[in-house]
């Protein structure tokens, strides 16, 4: 039986959480309807957009095109029918791919997804690593080091770090495959989740898993070079926050092993602001993977979005901002519960 | 020693993610070599080269081609599709009435049709289909097929409408297909070749929701199926179809024709600057977008197919005085004709790329004779601006700023263009914008002088009579019917002719006189560069739809 005390604890969670639910609601709203105010606002017209320069000058052409994405009713009302179809759970029709948005987003946003949570556990694994070293090796080499490191991985643009891994480790070097997902004669894995790798495991294929691991390694990499550096930075300076503190002081004192008191006694606070900065990096890693899905092409949001705003395919647009705002919502609120689960002072306050 | 716990921790890190790598490496070659070998074992057919020296899997096997290409894609129903990606797809999976051999689009020769005759007025064209040509499924091709299918394209009230505007399509008998057009149009055997034309197995196209009749771009649903499965007559048909990762193809086990030599193609999307170090490294066989500049010097590994591109850059001065005082004035429009330095701008676009003697391209019919176009004349170009009694004229230069075209940026010869006539008298101001953004004004017909290019809609020189005034392109720099009667009759006369000699003259002389004055300006054929491995034989750049897959050996 649980104790009054924890039952009440429960309540706060299940209550913060609504509320967070409920303020998400109203953000998803506000984004919506600010992409779509924008997308309206952009000069320019998604029939000549779409049209080629002899249809464009059809007028029937043009009236059925306009027909068939609505975009012959008046703006209340295109934006009303959007809503009400997002609630019935239809994002609309692809200008683009001539396809429902809902079924693109399925598509595109589990590889981006899969790129991401690769991304940010490469990030987490290596950044926090090193940025505990460095901390630990305060102004000796390997902080000076590491320190250069960080610096080069959140300063070097994205494309440039790209074409050059993409240059040496797959076309000079032959270590990581060039592009794509998989090999060309390579056959994706039956649709569980959308993510290869997480689909060839459920399947039991192991040597797609293996390839799609191997896909993953480069572009993986790239888009993690941004976040290493940054959480390298935060941890490090966390970390050395936290160590001048008196109650690591006393752990030594009390003659623990330096790595228990770093694992037990700092990693642990310095953890709140890490994950801070994961959070809102993972975010970013999301619908930031444009260039690195360009030219590892990679199918994800990045190549969609990026085809929806030179299309003016005012559904994708749309689809897409609402899914980035979903993640980023999901996201701090993630972020903000695992405060509570990393540091009791934080929920209990 | 605590340096050395952490540094062992991170070189463990390190070990993971390599193990993880080094892995999946030996599982991708694994997996790719039993595919590949999978597929060799139907084919026979010419071995594809590999990469060698490379933990990379090479993703070629005997049979198999890749090509890559930076997509432009939306669909790859036929009706509905008219983006260059498209074009080259399905011309290899859905047979047209006529189609061109190779790098050759003067002349339209036998595909489905085995003939076809034209009446004298050059209003009704009767194509005799063959007897043995049959669909993937094996359905016989009739003449209901081609109706349903031309039908439908124009029913659709898609991007390739247009190119049956004003015909109607009847069908005597089974095998016997009548085009009967409103107004004489000679350029219709030029026009059924596109791959938007495709025929397709009204059956089974029926059966998957599709229509041809009036209404048909509400009523129609059959695209969802044939972006799964093509029904067409043509050399190969659809195995996967995405529009941002790769189209599969393999070939047609029934395919009536010339058995293609490739079991499989796949048209992947690639960015044009990874495509040379995919085909250099042999990961693809066909590099399709890479620009003159990134194929120089590519080395003897794989061949480079460099040749004029049937896209055509030029400039336009507003002709209408509410818009420009200044561009409207002949004699200013005079003095950027001869201001502008065409030599420079060939260079500036690379090897393979050439002047544009008149606005339709060198490979079609009617073009222009290399050396005949108009040559930078600065002191006539600046006695042209002095007698138009316009005083150091500034004017704007609009043009799209985020695309290219062939590998060309607008905003290099934009820059070129100004510097041109700046040593004439004349300040360019440049004015890029975005090119959905830069359309609307030059399709309203409201850029002050713009940088534009022009793609073939079908290799007929009928197509650029919409540079005429009054026409498509003429209305968006205001040159406006009536305004130059004398070019407009020629034009008319050009549109009803159907003797392709006379056709050929009159189409130099409607180019002759455009060089001589007006609003509109042709500059340069960009390169169009296919790069591809040695061993891939019979590569040849078409105008239509690239390069013929089927045709590779």
């Amino acid at each position: 039986m649980p104790g009054p005390r924890k039952r009440a604890r429960h309540g706060d969670l299940s209550v913060f959480i609504s509320k967070r639910l409920g303020i998400g609601v109203v953000l998803i709203f506000g984004v919506m309807l600010m992409s779509f105010v924008l997308t309206q606002l952009v000069p320019g017209d998604p029939a000549a957009a779409n049209l080629g320069q002899q249809a464009v000058e059809d007028p029937t052409v043009v009236a059925a095109f306009r027909h068939k994405y609505g975009l012959d009713k008046p703006l209340p009302v295109q934006f009303l029918t959007y809503l009400w179809n997002v609630l019935h759970g239809d994002l609309g029709l692809s200008q683009q791919s001539h396809r429902p948005v809902s079924t693109d987003l399925a598509e595109y946003v589990p590889a981006t997804f899969e790129l991401a949570i690769f991304a940010i556990v490469l990030s987490l694994l290596i950044g926090v690593t090193l940025g505990v070293l460095a901390a630990v090796t305060r102004d000796r080499w390997p902080d000076q080091v590491l320190r250069v490191v960080s610096l080069a991985g959140v300063s070097m643009p994205t494309f440039w770090i790209a074409l050059m891994a993409f240059y040496l480790l797959f076309f000079k070097w032959g270590i990581l495959p060039g592009g794509g997902r998989l090999d060309p004669t390579e056959t994706a894995p039956a649709h569980i989740t959308g993510m290869y790798t997480v689909d060839a495991l459920l399947h039991g294929q192991w040597s797609l898993f293996g390839a799609a691991l191997y896909h993953l390694a480069l572009p993986g990499l790239v888009l993690a070079t941004y976040t290493i550096g940054l959480l390298l930075r935060f941890t490090r300076a966390s970390v050395l926050e936290i160590l001048g503190n008196d109650y690591v002081r006393a752990a030594r004192a009390k003659g623990l092993p330096e790595r228990v008191v770093v694992m037990r006694h700092v990693l642990r606070p310095a953890l709140v602001s890490i994950i801070t900065v994961a959070g809102v990096a993972f975010g970013s890693l999301l619908s930031g993977a444009v260039l690195v899905e360009n030219i590892f092409s990679w199918p994800g949001l990045g190549q969609y979005a990026y085809l929806s705003a030179i299309n003016l395919d005012l559904p994708a647009i749309m689809g897409v901002s609402l899914v980035v705002a979903v993640v980023y919502i999901s996201m701090n609120l993630l972020v903000d519960v695992l405060y509570g689960v990393i540091d009791p002072r934080i929920r209990l306050s | 020693m605590r340096v050395r716990r952490w540094t062992a921790g991170c070189l463990a890190a390190s070990l993971v993610v390599s193990v993880a790598a080094c892995s999946s490496s030996s599982s991708s070659t694994n997996t790719s070599t039993s595919t590949s070998s999978s597929s060799a074992a139907g084919s026979g057919t010419a071995p594809a080269p590999t990469s060698s020296g490379s933990s990379a899997a090479a993703v070629t096997s005997s049979g198999t081609l890749v090509v890559d290409t930076a997509f432009q894609l939306k669909t790859a129903d036929p009706g509905r599709m008219f983006e260059p990606t498209g074009l080259l797809v399905d011309h290899a999976m859905y047979a047209t009435l006529l189609t061109f051999a190779g790098d050759d689009v003067k002349k339209p020769v036998p595909d489905l049709a085995e003939s076809f005759t034209a009446s004298a007025d050059g209003k009704v064209y009767t194509f005799k289909l063959r007897k043995d040509a049959v669909f993937s499924d094996g359905t016989p091709v009739t003449s209901a097929d081609v109706v349903f299918s031309l039908n439908r394209v124009k029913n659709l009230k898609g991007n390739p409408s247009f190119l049956m505007d004003g015909i109607t399509v009847t069908t005597p008998d089974a095998t016997t297909v009548v085009l009967t057009s409103a107004t004489p149009n000679p350029a219709i055997p030029f026009i059924v070749p596109n791959s938007a034309l495709g025929i397709l197995n009204s059956k089974a196209v029926k059966a998957a929701g599709g229509s041809d009749a009036a209404g048909a771009d509400t009523s129609d649903k059959a695209e969802t199926a044939l972006n799964t499965n093509s029904q067409g007559a043509g050399p190969y048909t659809l195995t996967s179809y995405s529009t941002t990762t790769q189209v599969v193809m393999t070939a047609n086990p029934k395919y009536w024709g010339t058995k293609p030599k490739y079991e499989k193609i796949i048209v992947r999307n690639v960015q044009a600057n990874v495509q040379k170090l995919n085909v250099l490294k042999g990961q693809s066989q066909i590099a399709v977008d890479l620009s003159p500049a990134q194929a120089d010097g590519i080395g003897s590994t794989v061949q480079v197919v460099n040749g004029a591109s049937p896209n055509v850059f030029f400039l336009f001065t507003n002709n209408s005085s509410a818009i420009s005082k200044i561009t409207s004035n002949p004699d200013f429009q005079q003095a950027v004709r001869y201001g502008v330095d065409y030599d420079s701008l060939v260079t500036l676009a690379g090897t393979g790329a050439v002047q544009a003697n008149g606005i339709i391209p060198t490979m079609f019919l009617g073009s222009l004779a290399a050396g005949t176009g108009v040559k930078r004349d600065v002191a006539k170009a600046k006695a042209a601006l002095a007698k138009s009694g316009l005083n150091n004229p500034t004017i704007k230069l609009a043009y799209p700023s985020d695309i290219q075209v062939n590998g060309l940026n607008f905003g290099d010869l934009a820059a070129r263009v100004q510097a041109n006539l700046k040593e004439i008298g004349i300040t360019v101001t440049l004015a890029p914008a975005s090119v959905q953004t830069a359309l609307e004004t030059y399709r309203g017909g409201k850029e002050e002088m713009g940088l534009w290019e022009w793609g073939p809609d079908y290799p007929d020189p009928g197509d650029y009579l919409n540079f005429l005034p009054g026409q498509v392109v003429g209305k968006r720099a205001n040159w406006l019917a009536g305004q130059s009667p004398a070019l407009e009759a020629l034009g008319a006369k050009a549109a009803s002719t159907i003797d392709d000699a006379t056709r050929a003259t009159q189409y130099t002389q409607i180019q002759t006189m455009m060089n001589e004055a007006g609003p509109i300006m042709p500059l340069i054929q960009p390169a169009q560069v296919l790069v591809a491995a040695n061993s891939v034989k019979n590569v040849k750049s078409n105008a239509l739809w690239l390069v013929d897959l089927s045709e590779l050996g």
